[in-house]
This record gives structure tokens, sequence and C-alpha cells, in this order.
């Protein structure tokens, strides 16, 4: 009796336990030894590891290094139009500081929001003095690339397959389903069936490429171009989740509101617009936040699709870090992939608490 | 505890069958504290063996809190509580030999009706033959033995409630607790219910708390009515001493429906005034701020010579029995029950008198009532 | 009950072709409607017809040009399932076998593990102090930071570090107190889904290879159990609160035990979400590419790695064997979907959409 009347009340701590412990182990351990190893050299000797500290120059030689034109991209003169775009917007996010400033200030917020704003400062002028100066940007400007881009793609076509897919019509449930097949396909597969897609010489589009008189234009050798493939890629496989989640979202908000809107009067955009958007802007902006989570980790379908290429043009900052590892230089793949999950969580805290939670508050 | 009290509860414990399942039940200086805020305050109350006792209040009022401090459910925060010799403030709800019925009912939707009633003796092991002959038994208590084999979905309003209470008197414990339990039930089912669940309890003698909102059914179920506000017990007593005796002004407006009517006014000289009228009320003493309260069926309209008030009709509706004319007297706005074939126009003048036997006079302030 | 789908009574056709609910649209809307569902529709089963179609081809039909329908424009050869099934069956089943032990492992340990903490936070309260949070992850860099770059032996390391963390957790932690609440455990919990795989791998990688269970199941079935974690944690978390809290009070109450009230009333009662849960995790694992590339070389590689690694070959990429290995591949999870599908759409969609 004793003995199971202390299990009783120790149970609760029991369940939660293994999970605590797993994930110490697995990812709060190595969480903060990746940490160490960043600030490291490490080398290979019998059988063990030789650490020795070297403070900030892993990450030095990532944005300021050899390896600039790697991470960051390639930097000459910033062209006129670099300056106007990154002078702007380097206005636009003081403003918006100042502005955050003169209404509610607190030291928390200001503190997370300056974070936000000098990364986006960073942001801006990279882009300014890579692509808008006529250079190659590196990983990092692929990377976001990827997130911005393709995920605002994804999150239009997903959402307008899903309010077609919501209309009254005959044989929804059989659109739901095909929309939801490429799910299941193994990235990696997705990755080579969209190599066999994009040949142009003897892939199943190749004769309108011919007709277009492109039959000896390759995606993959053309950094934009091969950016945009991956996009496909990416895009064929995750539409089907943004529009599963958006669909049940969508088919959640009562007929009444939308019957009661028809009763008002309002047009069939007014109701989308008023009601509609609304009522699946929290879902949407969930499903967004995990979308752009995966996006950041992107590494399989570059590697398969492209292997990074050409030259850097669609390595992602994953890929990146992955090379780096394979090439035995630990150090400097713990620094990029720490400079990754910092760009990601800044750019996901600063989503959830200035976008999904303002306009939460606001409702 | 008054005289008619204690009678009351000698009664519950001389019907009391199976004494040896029945234990008293009691609440020492209970507090509970959610931070803040102080949701039920240094509660006493010693239930006897066999008791019926409801707790009744208006929503908020700590009486659910209360309930499930008994159950184990919350922490106490200061206080103890005894179940029969033993002290079960720490102990966990499993231990505490105590059955609960739920206002949701918390039938398991995946388990059939056997499966639900035989749930707790299932989970302390007992054996197979044995479990069944009880569940059948149970079922058969509250007339549920066609239905073993149902799913609670498929079952009535009523039936679920009937489930319930099987599976709370199955394992045969040392006390029951209600909570809100025929709340979710239409009006006719509700009286239907309430009769058969005093008979039940009268028959089992199993100690029983109650919580409830409906005075009604705490009238008509109770041996004793705790009525709480705000975390703080009001009044405890028989329904009868609380229905003619209030000790407060709450109390007073809480109990009957329609409730007991209040004018506001002073005494002074052995004569309760207000604006609308007076009445004699010998044996109190000067008093500024007085609500004179008088319920409605111990009123009657009158002529304007032996009236106590006077006041202009807001309403009269016909219930059947009875009509029950509401007029307004200054601010307060007062009820009659009159004879069935009274009638009246709105906006004339009534004229009503009191039993004043029956009048409770109390402080305006604090509530307290006045004894004269 | 969530668990009983609609689709269970009518028939598969009838499910998919039911005709409208409401509403009535114009015939040209209704065109443009259908019109883009059907260009989509196109989109989606277009490239995996390629893929089943490559996978009946030779080298000759793919080198030579686009055939499209096999026996108008090509005759179909089941050479490249010979290849991949008989005559190299051993590397596929190999990498096979070893993906279903890891998935169907890792899968069950990560919703095991998963559903009971997610059960604890929805149910009971939690109050850890943070101080006493911080004084742990400082102890935790002082020993890798004595281990890793002053090179002190590690066990005395780790003994002293838990005896100062002790120390200290007793002398400050028990006196400052900064409690934080199972809101807080919850967002740590799920926010460890943030960390990219290659954050965490190299530690991982090298700590597999200290204890030796590099290229082992194991290894790769502990890291994807915790990798995925955080989604069943999350979802799960959002099903066992959908459920009354009177139904387990009442367990409680009736005598039940916290072990035996969650193996009873709430395991059963969320089935639908297991199910999808379980099902989200197994196609993750499944997949996953990059954990397994660091921590499997040769016994315990996945499927994935097999396919990747077939991009190495010498004659270029086979094509037809690639088309069929990745069929193979898809072929579980399809079945997996269809075995689940009637909890799936009640059960990820409305977790998903509740989160």
């Amino acid at each position: 009796m004793r003995m199971s009347e202390w299990m009783d009340r120790h149970s609760r701590s029991l369940f939660i336990t293994p999970a605590v412990v797993m994930i110490l182990i697995f990812s709060i351990f190595p969480l903060i030894a990746s940490l160490i190893v960043a600030f490291s050299r490490i080398r290979l000797r019998g059988g063990g590891y030789q650490v020795r500290f070297v403070g900030w120059r892993n990450f030095e030689k990532q944005i300021f290094g050899s390896e600039q034109f790697h991470f960051l991209g390639t930097f000459t003169s910033i062209s006129l139009l670099g300056w106007i775009v990154g002078l702007s917007t380097t206005a636009a996010i003081l403003w918006w500081m100042i502005k955050y400033c003169r209404t509610n200030f607190s030291v928390i917020g200001f503190i997370g929001r300056l974070i936000t704003a000098s990364m986006m400062v960073g942001l801006a002028f990279m882009f300014a003095a890579t692509v808008l100066s006529g250079n190659p940007f590196g990983t990092l400007g692929t990377t976001l690339f990827y997130v911005v881009i393709g995920c605002g793609i994804q999150f239009i076509i997903g959402l307008g397959l899903a309010v077609l897919c919501a209309q009254p019509i005959r044989g929804r449930n059989f659109f739901r389903v095909v929309f939801f097949v490429p799910l299941m396909i193994t990235p990696i597969g997705v990755g080579y069936i969209f190599r066999m897609m994009a040949d142009t010489t003897k892939g199943p589009i190749s004769p309108m490429w011919q007709w277009f008189g492109l039959q000896d234009f390759a995606w993959a050798s053309d950094p934009w171009t091969a950016r945009v493939f991956i996009i496909v890629g990416d895009s064929w496989q995750w539409i089907p989740f943004i529009f599963i989640v958006l669909l049940a979202a969508l088919e959640n908000i009562p007929k009444d509101y939308m019957e009661a809107g028809h009763v008002d009067g309002a047009s069939e955009w007014q109701i989308f617009r008023e009601i509609t958007w609304p009522q699946i802007l929290p879902v949407a902006a969930t499903v967004m936040l995990i979308r752009v989570i995966e996006a950041f980790k992107i590494v399989d379908l570059p590697n398969i699709m492209t292997s990074g290429g050409p030259g850097i043009a669609t390595e992602s900052m994953s890929l990146h870090a992955f090379f780096a590892w394979r090439s035995l230089d630990l150090g400097q793949a713990s620094a990029v992939a720490y400079l990754l999950l910092f760009v990601t969580v800044v750019t996901c805290v600063s989503f959830f608490n200035l976008v999904v939670l303002n306009r939460i508050r606001q409702q | 505890m008054s005289a008619s009290a204690q009678t009351a509860t000698r009664e519950a414990t001389s019907q009391t069958k199976s004494l040896n399942t029945a234990k008293r039940l009691s609440m020492r200086n209970l507090n509970k504290y959610y931070g803040e805020f102080h949701a039920v305050i240094d509660l006493s109350i010693d239930i006897e063996p066999g008791e019926f006792l409801v707790l009744l209040g208006p929503s908020g009022c700590g009486k659910s809190t209360a309930l499930r401090m008994i159950a184990g459910l919350e922490d106490i925060s200061t206080g103890t509580i005894e179940l029969g010799e033993t002290d079960v403030t720490t102990v966990l709800p499993k231990y505490r030999d105590i059955a609960m019925v739920f206002q949701s009912y918390a039938l398991y939707p995946h388990k059939t009706v056997a499966e639900n009633i035989g749930f707790p003796l299932k989970v302390a092991k007992v054996p197979k033959a044995e479990l069944d002959q009880a569940v059948l038994d149970a079922a058969n208590q509250v007339q549920l033995g066609e239905l073993l084999g149902r799913y609670p979905r498929q079952l009535s309003g009523g039936q679920r409630q009937r489930v319930a209470l099987a599976r709370a008197i199955v394992r045969r414990p040392a006390c029951f607790l209600m909570d809100e339990p025929l709340s979710n039930l239409d009006a006719k089912l509700r009286g239907f219910m309430r009769a058969e669940l005093k008979h039940m309890q009268r028959e089992l003698g199993v100690t029983t708390v109650y919580v409830t909102h409906d005075q009604i059914e705490a009238m008509t179920l109770a041996h004793r009515v705790a009525i709480m506000k705000e975390g703080v017990l009001q009044q405890l007593d028989t329904p009868k001493e609380v229905y003619n005796n209030p000790a407060n002004l709450f109390v007073a407006g809480f109990m009957g429906s329609p409730p007991m009517n209040f004018v506001n006014g002073r005494i002074e000289g052995g004569t309760f005034t207000c604006h609308q009228g007076r009445a004699p009320v010998a044996g109190y003493g000067d008093h500024v701020n007085v609500e004179f309260g008088f319920r409605p069926e111990d009123t009657v309209i009158c002529s304007e010579d032996e009236a106590h008030l006077s006041g202009v009709v807001y309403s009269s509706e016909m219930t059947g029995n009875e009509t029950i004319v509401t007029c307004t007297i200054g601010h307060s706005t007062v009820v009659v029950k009159a004879d069935k074939d009274y009638e009246i126009d709105m906006n004339e003048v009534v004229h009503i008198k009191a039993d004043l036997e029956k009048v409770c006079l109390f402080d305006g302030g604090s509530g307290e009532r006045l004894r004269g | 009950m969530t668990a009983t789908a609609p689709t269970q009574s009518k028939g598969l056709m009838r499910t998919l072709f039911e005709p409208p609910a409401v509403g009535k649209m114009a015939t040209g809307t209704k065109l443009v409607v259908y019109g883009l569902l059907l260009a989509w529709t196109l989109f989606v089963l277009f490239p995996i017809y390629w893929l089943l179609i490559t996978s009946l081809k030779g080298p000759a039909e793919v080198n030579s040009g686009p055939f499209y329908v096999p026996f108008v424009d090509f005759q179909p050869t089941l050479q490249a399932w010979k290849d991949l099934l008989i005559i190299d069956y051993e590397d596929t089943l190999r990498a096979y076998t070893n993906s279903i032990i890891i998935s169907l492992t890792s899968t069950a340990l990560s919703v095991l593990i998963g559903s009971m903490a997610a059960y604890a936070l929805a149910r009971v309260s939690f109050k850890p102090n943070l101080i006493t949070i911080l004084i742990f992850v400082a102890a935790m860099i002082g020993c890798f930071v004595g281990i890793g770059i002053y090179g002190v032996d590690w066990r005395l390391t780790l003994a002293s570090a838990t005896a100062i963390f002790f120390f200290l957790a007793y002398a400050i932690g028990k006196r400052v107190k900064v409690p934080l609440g199972n809101g807080d455990i919850l967002f740590w919990i799920i926010s460890q889904r943030i960390l990219a795989p290659v954050v965490v791998v190299v530690p991982i990688y090298m700590m597999f290879q200290t204890v030796r269970l590099l290229d082992t199941h194991l290894a790769i079935i502990l890291t994807y159990a915790v990798v995925n974690l955080p989604i069943v944690v999350w979802l799960m978390y959002d099903f066992f609160s959908s459920i009354p809290k009177d139904l387990e009070e009442s367990a409680q109450l009736d005598g039940a035990t916290m072990i035996m009230t969650f193996r009873e009333i709430v395991l059963p009662l969320s089935k639908a979400g297991l199910a999808a849960t379980t099902l989200l995790v197994m196609i993750l694992s499944w997949n996953e590419y990059l954990f397994a590339l660091f921590l499997s070389t040769a016994k315990a590689q996945t499927m994935p790695i097999l396919v990747a690694a077939m991009n190495a070959g010498e004659r270029g990429i086979l094509w037809w064997t690639m088309s069929a290995v990745i069929v193979v591949m898809i072929i579980p999870v399809v079945l997996l979907a269809v075995a689940l599908q009637r909890f799936i759409s009640k059960g990820i969609l409305m977790g998903a959409v509740k989160g």
C-alpha cells in the first residue's frame, strides 16, 4: 500500500521525466556541446578529439574572412540601386523602432526589437551589396530565398487550393485525397523525380522545351533557374500540407457566418476578407510558422537535385554545414549551424511576437 | 445548531439501515486560496453519518470548490477534513472511500454501461463473478438492468444520470459527493429524479454532500442546508428553519421562489415606516436602515384602511393555481401571491398586508437579521 | 466519438464523388474552379505517373527521348524490378528492414514518451524553478569546458559538476525562486523543433562514437525518437486537453492510479489523435535523411541513404532502378495512410487546427 501510494504521488513527475531526460541528452547537451565546438578548433587524434579554444575565429571567418563569399556572398562595391534599397530599408526600420519607443516601451520588448531590427538591416545590406549590385550571394541568402519566396508561394497556392476545395462542388473529397499524395513521397524521391521532370532533352516535357527552342538549356546550370527549380520541388511536396490544414480550418468555420454575410448582402470577396480570413488567420499563422521552421532546415532537395550547384548557388546553410563537416572542419560546421539557428530563432520569434500575437491581440 | 436541526439529524441517523458504511464527515476551518483569491473561507461543517447535506449558493460561491476539496481533487490550503475517525486531509482521492457524481456524469464514452458501473470494482481488482453480481445489483437498483450492454451515447439524459448513480453506489462508499447532478436534465425529469435520489439516499443511508444552486432541490432533498456566499458559510440548518428563519438578508433573498420581498425603511417606536406605508413591529428597538422582509405567500391584497403598504401594479400573471401580482413600491419590487381568480390591471394601485408573525427584519447595511 | 468517420458506412466512390451539400454556383465559376483543380491534379499526379512508368523502362527507353504510354510507345520491361528485388536484393532488403525496424521502434518510443509527457503537461501543474535550471545549464557548460578545452578527466569533471550543481541548487535554488509554468515547459519542448539537425548532429555523432554505437539501430532510433518528440507532445497535448477533465477525476475517485487512468480512459479516447500522430511521426522517421547520413555508414543504412547513394554510380544514374526503389519506398507510407485514413481526416487536421 505504501509503495503504491508513493507511486501515485510521484507518477505525475514520472510521466514527464523520460521526455525531459531524452531532450536533455539528445538536444540540450548537443546544443551546448555544439556551441563549444563552434568556438574551437577540433583535431582528430588517436581515436579521440583534441579541442582548442579559438574564440570568435570560426564566426569571423564566415562573416568577414575567407569564407565570406560562401556564407554571405561576394562583396565589391554597392550599386546605386543597392544603396537606395539598403538605406530606405534602414530608414523604415528606424522609423518602426522610433514609433515603438514612443508608444509602449518595455526593456525586453526593446531589446527583442533591437535584435530583429539589426538583423533586418544587416540582411538588407547583404542583399543590397550582392544581388542588387550584380554579385552572387552566399548560403544565407539562398536559405532566405527558399524560406521567403518558397513559403510565400506555397502559402498562396495552398490557400487558393483550399478555398477552391471548400466550394460546394462534386468530387471535393477526390481532390482532397489526390492533393494529399505528394506528402507521402519521400523528399529524396521528390528530388530525383524533379530531376527527371526537368530534363530538357529526354524528360516528359522536353517536346515543349524543344518547341520553344530551349533543348540545350539546363535548369541546374544557371543559378537562378536552379533555385527556382528547387523551390518547385519543395512546393510540390509541401503545398499539400498547407492545403490540408487550411482546408480543415475553412471547413471548421460555422456556416452561419457565411450565410449571415450573404443575407447582409456581402459579395464573395467581401465575405472572404471580412469573415473567412480573420477566422482562419490563427491557423494560417501557425501552419506558416511550422512551414518556415522546416524550410530553414532544407537540405535533402538541394543535395539531391543540384548538389548545391552550380557553384554554391543552391547551397542552403544546412548543406553548407554538412559540407564543412564532410571536410572534417567541425568548428566551421558548428559555427555555420549556430548562425543558422540564430537566424531561424530571430525570424520565428519575431514572426510570432510581432505578427501572430499582434493580430491575435487585435481581434 | 437549533433544536429542530438536531432532531432532523437524529432522524437521519435513525433512518440509516447500513450504519457500517455511513461515516461522519467533518470539515474544520477549511480555506482555499487560488493565488490571491480566497475561494473558501474558514468553512467548518460536521455532517452526521447518513445525513444528506446540501451546499447551496450562487455560482462562484465556493461550494463546488469545497466539494472538490472533500473529494481530494483540490489541494486544501489550510484546515482539515475527517472522514469517520481518520484524517483524510492529505490522503489521495482514491484512498478516501468516496464516490462522486459529476454534473456532466463523466461516463466513459468508450465503455458500456456495465463496464462503466463496474469500473470502480475493476480497478480495485474485485473477482469477475463478484463484480458482475455487484454491477447487476446496482443496475437493478436504478432500473438499468436491460441497458447494461449499451454505450453512454445511446442513452437518454435520465438514463445517463442513473448510470452515474449506479457507478457511485456499486462500491458502497463511505460518502457520496454530488456536483449539481440534476442540472443537465429537463424540468420534468429533474423533478422525478429528485424524488428518486431522495428515496435512494434514505434507503442506502450513505452520508451525502450535494452541491446545487437550485434552492428547490436543496429544500426537497436535504436534511440540512448549508448556504454559502463568496466563500463564507451563511447559515447551516434544516430547510424549514432556513426558509422561515433566515439568518441574514442574503439567505432570505436566496430561498423561495419567488423570493422574499424587501422594502427599505426605518423603525421608530415599534413601528416600521417607509414612504409607502407603515407596519407595527412590536419588540424591535429603533433602527435607521431596515429591510422589511415578507414572503409573497404570507401577503394578502386588502382594502386601503387595513393595508401596511401600497404600490402600483407592474404586471399580473395567472399561473393556474394562483395569480402572481408584481408591484412597485418606491424603488423596490414586491411580489404577492393572490387567489387564482384575482384580476387587476397594470398601473392600478394595490394595497397589501403582510402576515406580521412571519415578517423578518434585517439591518440594511450589514444584512444581519434584527431580533426583537 | 471522433473515431467513427462517415467514410465507413458509405462506399469509397460514393464518398469521393458525393453530391454537394449546399449552395449553387454559376456555370462559369464552376468551370474555372474545376479547371484550376484539374490543372493542379495533373501537376500532382503526372510526376508520380512518370515515376511509375520509368520503373518499367529499360536503358534504351530512358535514354532515347520521352515515351509516355506503356505498350503504346514503348514496351515495358520488369528489368529494373528484377535488378532491385532479385539481383541486388541483399542491399535493398537490408536497408528496407533497417528502415522498418528504425521507424517502427522510434515511432513507438516517441509516441509513448511524448504522449505521457503531453498528458502530464495537460493535467498536472508543474512549477520548475528557473534558477535551478540556469545552475544546471551552467554546470553542464562547465563540464564541457573542463573536459574539452582543459582536458580534465571526464569522470572527475562529471562528479565535481554534479556535486557543485546539487550544492548550488540547495544553497541558491531553495531560496531564490523564479517559478515557471506548464506553458513554459510545453514551449521549451516544442521549441526543440526549431533546432536544425545540423546544429546538434555533430555532438550526437561524437557522443555515439565515444560509446561505440555509431552505425547501430539503437543510435538512430534514439535520435529519431527525440527529434520527433516535440511533434508528439504538441499534437497530443491538444488532444488530451480536449478530453473532459471530469472523466479522469471520476476515474481517480473510483480508485484508479494515474497510470491506470491514462491506460483505461485517456488513451482509448485519443485513438484518433494517436493514429494521426503515429502516421506523421512514422513518415518523418521513414524519410529522415540528414541524421541517418551522419549516424549510419553500412550496417544500419536506411532507405533514404540507399536511394541517395544510387546517385553515385559510375554509369550515371540508373533512372529505371532509381524509380523502382523510390516506388518501393513509397508503398509502406501509402499503405499506412490508407490503414489509418479514417482517423486522419478527423485527427491530424483537428489537432493542427487547434494548435
